[in-house]
């Protein structure tokens, strides 16, 4: 009896988990964790290849703000600004992500992005 | 044939590189509207006294408006990047003068000998500068500076809804002061103010390059008595005035 009890318990978790991943696959793409679906840019190719920046846009922007900075570098075609004319909502382009992974870049508490 | 140390040790070098790089990287060509200061400049001002209007801001309200700097309202805590100082004869002659004051951006700068995170720096073309992403807001450097030009962020700063894009605002607990407008002057132009006070006001200030010599500044400066504040503490301010 003892171990049918356990046996009825483990069977009716398994179904319990089962009607679960059954309603998740049923719910609309939006509310299903999983990668974010960012905001298609308007221009027609980046600074450097897309799968690059995806990896290395922060060190990018951090080593050129240095540079920018302290050596007056300054680089028209890669500002800030610019990242601007294609990613025209950095709600629906940067924050999509950066919430995603759970990172609150304080950049954009001073450096005003232009919606 | 024989080589000596440095040639051995570069060709070493170059060797190294090519390994690094052979095996499925490529370099990206430089862009080419990339421009850097260089010490071939060396930015200064020149501000006609006798031509400034006691009444007139124009020269702050334009610095407030390019570099979005925001009205505190508070006199102990406003921020200000230039303003304007009234100057009496103690004596009791000679007219009241009145100028406007703003960081001297000297060469051998108070501010940055005592700033302890080196946020504040000289740049190659002389301009002294707050690297803000550094800046702990100690305030050394306001003791430090002679001038009074530097103001801290005592509290989050307000976005005005027609701020200039940019001039990023500074955030709560940082130093700021003029800049002499670095952007505009990496991109050719002049400081906002003087060109505020030559469409404003009387045109009585002038931006220009001290070591080009058939720049404006450098002929007035030849031709006319200038003077700086407080030169006897040997600072080598680059705002210069004249008719004090």
């Amino acid at each position: 009896m003892e171990l049918f009890r356990s046996l009825a318990t483990r069977m009716s978790v398994v179904l319990f988990l089962a009607l679960l991943l059954g309603l998740g696959g049923a719910f609309p793409a939006d509310l299903e964790a999983g990668p974010p679906v960012l905001e298609k840019p308007k221009g027609s190719a980046c600074v450097r290849p897309g799968e690059w920046m995806r990896r290395n846009h922060m060190d990018f922007l951090k080593h050129k703000r240095s540079l920018t900075v302290r050596e007056g570098l300054r680089v028209r075609s890669e500002s800030l600004l610019k990242c601007a004319e294609c990613h025209t909502s950095h709600g629906r382009f940067c924050d999509r992500c950066h919430s995603y992974v759970g990172v609150a870049p304080d950049c954009f508490e001073c450096h005003l992005y232009p919606e | 044939m024989t080589m000596d140390r440095r040639t051995v040790l570069g060709l070493g070098g170059m060797l190294a590189a090519g390994v690094v790089l052979a095996p499925g990287m490529r370099l990206i060509a430089a862009p080419n509207d990339r421009t850097d200061a260089s010490e071939k400049h060396r930015w200064a001002m020149l501000i006609d006294v006798n031509k400034c209007n006691p009444e007139c801001t124009s020269c702050t309200q334009a610095c407030r408006k390019e570099n979005n700097v925001p009205l505190v309202g508070d006199p102990q805590r406003d921020i200000h990047w230039i303003r304007k100082v009234e100057l009496h004869n103690k004596e009791g002659y000679g007219p009241d003068r009145s100028l406007p004051v703003m960081c001297n951006h000297c060469e051998h700068p108070p501010c940055v000998h005592v700033c302890p995170t080196q946020a504040s720096f000289v740049r190659k073309d002389g301009i002294v500068l707050v690297d803000m992403h550094r800046c702990i807001g100690c305030r050394y450097c306001m003791i430090a500076c002679p001038y009074k030009a530097r103001s801290l962020v005592y509290s989050k700063p307000l976005v005005p809804p027609d701020a200039n894009p940019r001039v990023p605002i500074r955030a709560k607990g940082v130093v700021e002061k003029c800049t002499f407008c670095v952007h505009r002057i990496d991109d050719g132009g002049e400081p906002a103010c003087v060109e505020a006070c030559r469409k404003e006001g009387e045109g009585g200030m002038l931006f220009g390059d001290l070591n080009d010599p058939k720049s404006e500044i450098s002929i007035r400066v030849r031709q006319v008595q200038t003077t700086v504040i407080r030169a006897d503490l040997g600072l080598k301010p680059r705002v210069r005035y004249q008719g004090i």
